[in-house]
């Protein structure tokens, strides 16, 4: 474990960034339609039971991280194999943050540049930001992630021009089911993915504050969701919402006068930069605790090489990796961000005693 | 070691800057309006007003001087045909150099005859592209084909395109002719609960057009037209008036009030499940701004008469309006189907094909309420004292 500390407020710009990250690109809660605020507002509520589980998880082991805690509590052999599992979620979800930037950059922005380039020019800077260590991606966070939370806000305010406050309605036209279904896409990408920080909260210097700044960032980003999802709305109409592949890139283009379009892409690369940075390093940590090996860094380029190809291999069109992202994405997510940190938060409630016992 | 470290620095800088396909200013047509018609056959025929940006500023520069040289014209209009849009605009580089820039479009002008075959899916391009300017002012030709219309050479602007655009920008003091960006067209297609409208525009001479009245259309396809006053009445139905001016005649004097706010509110009344009753509800506030007649005004009863025969004709143009749209064209251009989308879905998703028609059977409660607050710097007409 590295020796590095980061404070509070780093972490939670971190975590904020984090959460904000691609789901920005792609509209939250667009399956549901004009319900989307309301599968906002249950997986924002999952997400933040979520998110105390992994605090817990890292309150009750202290000072260890993602693998070392899986060998303590299920036995060497099984949690290596757990762990080896995590660190492919880890590459895989880094991977698919890859194609969503490379994807919404080349509709939008980069029309005529191949993919391959934004995407190889992207990692390159991710690849000095993991290499640097967590205490500079935490000073990173600290000086853009404000950026987001901010400049979405003023877009909004300034882009309402129409004042059709009660076009969310009407409640539940099409029943409850698309619904459940959009919160288990939402709670699972992204709330669930900040799994990855299991390999992140050991490094906070006060850990008394960990669950006040877990759950406030949680809080943020949920109502940051509704704003964004409100102010697509109000703009843009249900009916109209589902069309646009890139609804708030949309949205951005409306404003009368300026082209606000780069200043959108700026938030984009800031949120998403941050989530691939995140799970890169859980992946490159995980796997030197893994093997033992002392410095981290030396797998730093070979993993984001390698998630790079994978995010340009692993969909063929866009279509496939929306579909993926809607309707595999939070089955396959679910034994990595709820099955086993529960079966680990109860294995770590008691063994706790037992430890205890035998100090 | 620092060797290799220049060389990344060096390279950094030559990737990082520019984008991948950087074109410059002079290597692009910038495309200031767009014509989109249909020939008899289907086809699709698309026509493109290009700016020359060093002719506008030569003719801007010499204007009244006369200058005796050869000049470029400021812009050129060119049109092509094709099987899809993006067809003929590719397929249109047979006849012009350079490559087309879209997103600098201004108007966009489609054909009488391609809105009648439908709107629905042919504009797929200008939504799905991403040079598409959203905010570009759409408008139908009538009696004219949009090639005729972007040929005018108007003396008010170089630029045909900037004075069609001022043309419909200006209906915020005038209230005559709806101005619909792309965006809103597309959120109209796209939206069942309402039919889509756009403003029309007619050619007068070489110089001159004028953009007065609206195209209705139903489930895509223009059905028909509405007057200067329908257009208004509509658009004080739906809450888009901003400033105009409506007259009357009050005992043989004429009287024009200008009206400064304008607030619209429409409700459907459902009784026992279904839809009784259509109500429309103004509230609009104005000042005089112009008295021909003898009769003086100094108490707040002539006040009371004026605004009383003022919401008489704002309810008049409603009324047609509402004749039109219900009784002509039966089409649900006010949005009334949104309402009880929006607070009966289980009534809404039983009638959603057939609403049109019972739009059309509904009655409709027309209440509008006037206050002239102000009376310009005189009070009683311009007359000669008795």
């Amino acid at each position: 474990m590295e020796k590095a500390r980061i404070s509070g407020l780093q972490l939670f710009l971190l975590m904020t960034g984090f959460l904000l990250g691609s789901r920005l690109i792609i509209n939250p809660g667009t399956e549901a339609k004009a319900d989307g605020w309301l599968a906002i507002l249950i997986s924002g509520t999952g997400g933040l039971l979520l998110i105390t589980l992994y605090s817990l998880i890292v309150l009750l082991n202290p000072s260890r991280t993602l693998v070392e805690i899986l060998r303590d509590r299920f036995g060497n052999a099984i949690g290596s194999v757990v762990a080896v599992f995590y660190i492919w979620y880890f590459i895989h979800l880094a991977s698919l943050v890859f194609r969503d930037f490379g994807s919404f950059l080349v509709t939008t922005t980069y029309p005529r540049t191949p993919m391959e380039v934004i995407i190889a020019l992207f990692a390159l800077s991710i690849i000095y930001a993991a290499n640097s260590g967590i205490e500079v991606m935490g000073r990173i966070s600290e000086i853009l992630v404000p950026f987001i939370p901010f400049l979405s806000t003023i877009i909004g305010a300034s882009i309402v021009t129409t004042h059709d406050f009660t076009a969310f309605l009407p409640v539940l036209e099409n029943g409850i089911k698309p619904v459940i279904k959009e919160s288990l896409n939402l709670l699972t990408f992204p709330f669930g993915e900040a799994v990855v920080f299991l390999t992140i909260f050991p490094y906070l210097n006060n850990k008394r504050h960990l669950k006040k700044i877990t759950t406030l960032s949680t809080l943020l980003v949920t109502v940051l969701f509704l704003y964004i999802f409100f102010r697509n709305i109000i703009i843009l109409e249900s009916h109209f919402l589902e069309q646009a592949t890139f609804v708030p890139h949309l949205t951005s283009v409306l404003f009368p006068g300026i082209n606000l379009e780069p200043l959108f892409d700026v938030i984009m690369i800031i949120g998403g930069g941050i989530k691939i940075t995140c799970a890169i390093y859980a992946a490159v940590i995980s796997l030197s605790q893994l093997t033992g090996a002392k410095d981290y860094r030396i797998f730093t380029s070979c993993i984001v090489a390698f998630s790079v190809i994978l995010s340009l291999w692993i969909h063929e069109n866009i279509f496939e990796l929306f579909s993926w992202t809607g309707n595999v994405w939070a089955y396959y997510s679910i034994p990595f961000q709820v099955v086993i940190p529960f079966i680990l938060l109860l294995f770590s409630l008691f063994k706790k005693d037992k430890l205890q016992d035998e100090e | 070691m620092k060797i290799s470290k220049l060389a990344i620095l060096f390279m950094l800088s030559i990737l990082l800057p520019g984008c991948w396909d950087n074109t410059d200013l002079t290597d692009i047509n910038i495309v200031t309006a767009l014509g989109i018609d249909k020939d008899e056959d289907g086809k699709i025929i698309v026509t493109v007003q290009v700016a020359e940006p060093a002719a506008v500023q030569l003719t801007s520069s010499t204007h009244g001087g006369g200058g005796g040289s050869a000049q470029i014209k400021p812009v050129y209009v060119k049109s092509y045909k094709g099987e899809t849009i993006y067809d003929a605009l590719i397929s249109m580089k047979s006849i012009i150099d350079k490559r087309l820039f879209l997103s600098t479009t201004q108007v966009l002008i489609l054909g009488e005859r391609f809105c009648k075959d439908g709107i629905n899916e042919t504009l797929d391009y200008l939504h799905r592209d991403y040079q598409a300017n959203y905010l570009a002012d759409v408008l139908v030709a009538r009696g004219a084909t949009p090639e005729q219309i972007l040929k005018i050479q108007p003396d008010m602007d170089t630029i045909p395109a900037m004075y069609i655009k001022g043309t419909a920008e200006n209906t915020a003091i005038r209230a005559k002719v709806e101005r619909k960006m792309l965006i809103e067209l597309f959120k109209d297609i796209k939206n069942e609960c309402r039919q889509a409208t756009i403003g029309q525009i007619t050619r007068l001479d070489d110089k001159t057009v004028k953009t007065e009245g609206t195209a209705v259309f139903m489930n895509g396809k223009l059905v028909g037209w509405l007057d200067q006053y329908q257009t208004r009445g509509y658009l004080f139905v739906t809450d888009k008036v901003k400033h105009t001016t409506v007259s009357c005649s009050v005992n043989n004097s004429k009287i024009s009030v200008e009206i400064i706010q304008s607030s619209g509110k429409k409700n459907v009344i459902f009784k026992n499940g279904e839809p009784a009753k259509l109500s429309i509800q103004m509230r609009l506030e104005g000042n005089i701004s112009e008295y021909i007649g003898k009769e003086t005004l100094n108490s707040p009863e002539d006040i009371r008469i004026i605004e009383k025969k003022i919401s008489q004709e704002v309810k008049k143009e409603i009324n047609m309006a509402l004749t039109k749209a219900q009784k002509d064209y039966s089409s649900d251009i006010f949005g009334f189907g949104e309402l009880v989308h929006k607070y009966y879905p289980q009534y809404w998703k039983k009638v959603m094909d057939k609403w049109n028609d019972i739009f059309s059977r509904l009655p409709v409660d027309v209440w509008v309420d006037i206050k002239i607050r102000q009376t310009g710097l005189i009070k009683s007409p311009m007359k000669k004292d008795e």
